[in-house]
């Protein structure tokens, strides 16, 4: 059909694998033999996964990433429809429990190549420096083994690599600018700034998010259609399946879509030596690697640990500590709903466009540690409705009145830091999925400082979004963002991989997703996964075949690689003070 | 107490100006004469395919029995009650619901106190029947509106009168829950709906270009607003939170949104 940006679209069938309305994937993919040994086999393309394998592919490694889902092509397999995009989310069988259950698959996470950030909202804020040392400062959570400095450069690289819009200036944390201009708010974004101005609150307009504002060589720019968590047709809103993925294939890794990695197995000497999966056809194969890497996300890196359960480890896999599957956490994310007089019509516009992280740092003045962050969030029709039955209690023509009035709502986010509880955690239920693997069981329960900061937080973003100019205001509780569950420390007894994340158990047994954080703070965890995802590539690539010879751990920290960017992202954007860099 | 037997006359919400009943009518809501369909050019070809399926092709029901089809039909009558709509622009639920746990699909986790769907749709609508012949002594199907919106706020309110032998299996309010969430996730999921709320739609690849102040495209319509009414006697039309949580915090929302 014609279409009035891009010219004439092609037929879906035998026809270029698109990403995105322009972007295509046009390198032959490289095929590892049956029984081939490889470097290593990575478990997830998605935002650690993605990066990782990107990285030890640029680096000349034998790479070969497996997913669970498919291979997206947007243009035969998205739709511009939320009933329509269920696929995207994993709905394999879960089990939730605990006294705060979370609600998972289309709330949680992805299934197929570019894992969750194919439908995140791409919300790309930095930790604060703080968030490194909660314990130290405030007395709860844990210290990470790291430093905001560590992982600094890691978030410059990745900001332009997606690349991140946002303002030339964003005052909190560590301050700094972003390298693409910021967006035009929608109706949310301006409810947000009205709220926030009216009570003296500084707010971000435009970012961090990481979508382009412009097009920028075969991404096209953001079209304002609002359909981000339903996976971006465009190509504009970054997502490791168009970012990173391509550039990993170019330079020779192999991508298995379809195929469930069921058990890392393990050889002779603590070492692993390659993984189990079931491929495409349902049949259980083995792919033989002298390294691997789990990025399941995390529910199903700790089940795929807990599942891979075996002789000296028979409480799972690198699980010496019995911290496999533990401090699991959830960001509180409830949202905030307004009625307005005047229409705001909150589909257009991407869902993330602004927000304020004023409240983000402990204030002695509160009774609880830590602090939230309030942001735009734009439910779809179906979303908007779940949101009125949770948070009105609405059915029947209730329902159908206030869906009438869908135009006039608008909605923020909170995002509020829970703290890791060691009982919050990832373990095997009885039941089986469908390919006879115990099934993850969730459970998740609140502690005190978490429902202080959640009663606090929530009543903020609410008497905001009165500010505002809302007449009705209500809201629904909602957790969202896990990370957590294989925690990287520096003491083997409590933490499951160091700062490399590698495991404390096993020499060449990694995992480099959102498992590995110790804490959350209050900001969207993608970007951090992704920069953790980079250092710990320096850190492979550096060690070389070290790795895979040996059970010694240097730790010692890598020099930053600057050249691993794929094209035209590094040393682009907008010139900005970085002479830390210049190496 | 109420009268069991008879239908009610009308159940169709009113206009207060006119107090007369509005419909049966093609798009109930606030902006007439506006069809998301007629973009459907402006579509991909994919999207296209996978709205107008929904529109033109209406799964057969292969999980229920016709009995508890018939049932459940009459339970979404009330829980998404479409009684202004004329019959042409009535937008089939339980066909969806059925091809859903015929496949067996959906978000794919369960909380642990819930059974599978599937085995919670039948045990509801089981629980539903036998509160029905508890206290009216006759099926749900035969109750009056009246009635049957009784039996459903008893659910909403976690306070069920009858099949506590169920209700000890399966929470009361997760149930509901799962029900309202079934029917609203097909209704708002057809154009139809998108034409009664205002909600533009599909958007790729010619894009959404007013952002401000909630204007609508130019191929959108304006608002048009006048008072509606649920019906009169409706017991649905009212706004109080569901009931059996412990606590606020206990009942997440499911969407996802940030
Ligand atoms: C609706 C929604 C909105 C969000 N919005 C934001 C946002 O605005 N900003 C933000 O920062 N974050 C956001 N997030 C969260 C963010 O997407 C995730 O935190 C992040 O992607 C996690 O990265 P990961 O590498 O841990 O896992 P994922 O990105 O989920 O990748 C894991 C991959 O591993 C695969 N996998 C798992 N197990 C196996 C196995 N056994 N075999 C083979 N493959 C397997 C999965 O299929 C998946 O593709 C959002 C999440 C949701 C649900
Ligand atoms: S709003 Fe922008 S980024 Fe989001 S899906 Fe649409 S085009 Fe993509």
């Amino acid at each position: 059909m014609s279409s009035p940006l891009f010219g004439k679209f092609r037929s879906p069938d035998g026809k270029p694998h698109m990403l995105g309305a322009m972007q295509t994937l046009d390198v032959p993919m490289h095929r590892y033999a049956d029984g081939e040994e490889v470097d290593y086999a990575i478990v997830g393309t998605g935002a650690g996964g993605g990066v990782l394998a990107q990285r030890l592919a640029r680096a000349g490694f034998r790479v070969v990433t497996f997913d669970a889902g498919p291979f997206w092509d947007t243009e035969r397999d998205w739709v511009s429809d939320e009933k329509g995009s269920h696929q995207l989310y994993w709905t394999n069988r879960r089990v939730t429990g605990g006294s705060h259950p979370l609600a998972l698959g289309e709330n949680n996470s992805g299934q197929g190549v570019g894992g969750s950030t194919v439908h995140w909202a791409s919300f790309t804020p930095r930790l604060h420096p703080s968030d490194f040392h909660i314990h130290s400062l405030d007395g709860v959570g844990v210290d990470w083994p790291l430093d905001y400095a560590d992982v600094r450069p890691y978030y410059e690289l990745m900001e332009l690599e997606l690349p991140v819009s946002g303002p030339a200036y964003f005052p909190w944390g560590d301050p700094h600018g972003y390298p693409y201009g910021a967006h035009p708010m929608g109706g949310v974004g301006d409810a947000l700034i009205r709220g926030c101005t009216a009570l003296g609150i500084p707010v971000s307009a435009g970012g961090p998010v990481g979508i382009l504002e412009g097009s920028r060589a075969d991404r096209p720019h953001c079209i304002y259609r609002g359909f981000c968590i339903q996976g971006c047709k465009v190509g504009a809103k970054a997502s490791t399946l168009i970012t990173h993925v391509p550039d990993a294939i170019a330079n020779g890794a192999e991508i298995r879509a379809n195929c469930m990695v069921s058990r890392v197995a393990l050889g002779s000497n603590r070492r692993v030596n390659g993984v189990f999966y079931f491929g495409p056809d349902g049949r259980e194969l083995f792919q033989k690697a002298k390294a691997v890497v789990i990025a399941g996300y995390s529910i199903e890196t700790p089940r795929l640990l807990l599942n891979s359960a075996c002789d000296g480890f028979e409480n799972g896999l690198a699980n010496s500590s019995d911290t496999v599957g533990r401090y699991l956490m959830a960001q509180a994310g409830n949202v905030v709903l307004g009625r307005f007089d005047q229409p705001v019509r909150m589909y257009k516009a991407p869902p993330a466009h602004a927000l304020t992280e004023e409240f983000y740092e402990t204030d002695p003045k509160r009774d609880f540690a830590r602090g939230f962050a309030i942001q735009t969030v734009g439910p779809l029709p179906i979303s908007f409705a779940k949101q009125m039955m949770s948070a009105k209690g609405a059915w029947g023509w209730g329902l159908r009145r206030l869906l009438m009035d869908y135009n006039h709502w608008a909605s923020f986010g909170l995002l509020g830091e829970i703290l890791p509880h060691a009982e919050n955690r990832v373990q095997l239920a009885d039941e089986k999925d469908q390919f006879g693997l115990p099934v993850a069981k969730v459970t998740f329960n609140l502690g005190d400082n978490d429902k202080k900061l959640i009663d606090f937080g929530k009543n903020k973003v609410m008497e905001v979004m009165h500010a505002a100019g809302a007449e009705e205001v209500v809201q629904e509780a909602r957790y969202a963002h896990l990370v957590g569950a294989a925690r990287m420390g520096n003491d083997p007894q409590t933490s499951v991989v160091d700062r490399f994340g590698r495991t404390h158990d096993i020499a060449n047994l990694f995992i480099c997703d959102g498992s590995i954080m110790p804490t959350q703070g209050s900001a969207n965890p993608g970007l951090t996964v992704m920069s953790l995802a980079a250092r710990i590539a320096d850190y492979l690539i550096i060690q070389g075949n070290a790795i895979f010879a040996s059970d010694k751990r240097d730790m010692q920290t890598s020099p930053i690689r600057y050249d691993l960017s794929p094209p035209d992202t590094w040393g682009h954007g907008m010139p900005r003070p970085v002479n830390h860099l210049v190496s | 107490m109420t009268d069991t037997t008879a239908r009610d006359a009308d159940l169709r919400p009113v206009d207060p100006a006119t107090g007369k009943p509005l419909g049966p009518m093609e798009t109930p809501g606030y902006y007439p004469r506006y069809h998301t369909l007629d973009q459907q050019k402006f579509w991909d070809a994919k999207t296209r395919e996978v709205i107008l399926d929904r529109v033109n092709n209406v799964p057969p029901i292969r999980f229920f029995t016709p009995e508890q089809a018939r049932l459940l039909e009459a339970v979404c009558a009330r829980v998404l009650p479409q009684d202004d709509r004329d019959d042409a622009h009535k937008i089939p639920i339980v066909p969806q619901i059925d091809k859903r746990l015929y496949e067996d699909k959906g978000d794919g986790y369960r909380y642990e106190d819930m059974p599978p769907d599937r085995e919670a749709f039948i045990l509801g609508l089981q629980a539903i029947e036998q509160m029905a012949q508890e206290r009216f002594g006759r099926g749900f199907l035969d109750l009056r509106t009246r009635a049957q919106e009784e039996l459903l706020k008893a659910l909403h309110d976690a306070e069920p009168w009858g099949a506590h032998d169920i209700w000890e299996r399966m929470p009361v309010h997760r149930f509901f829950m799962l029900l309202v969430k079934d029917c609203a996730e097909n209704y708002y999921a057809h154009p139809y709906a998108w034409d009664e709320i205002g909600f533009g739609g599909p958007a790729y690849p010619r894009a959404y270009m007013r952002l401000e102040r909630g204007q609508p495209e130019p191929w959108e319509v304006h608002e048009r607003r006048y008072e509606w009414e649920p019906p009169n006697a409706s017991l649905s039309g009212e706004y109080e939170s569901v009931a059996g949580q412990e606590e606020q915090y206990g009942s997440p929302g499911q969407g996802g949104t940030h």
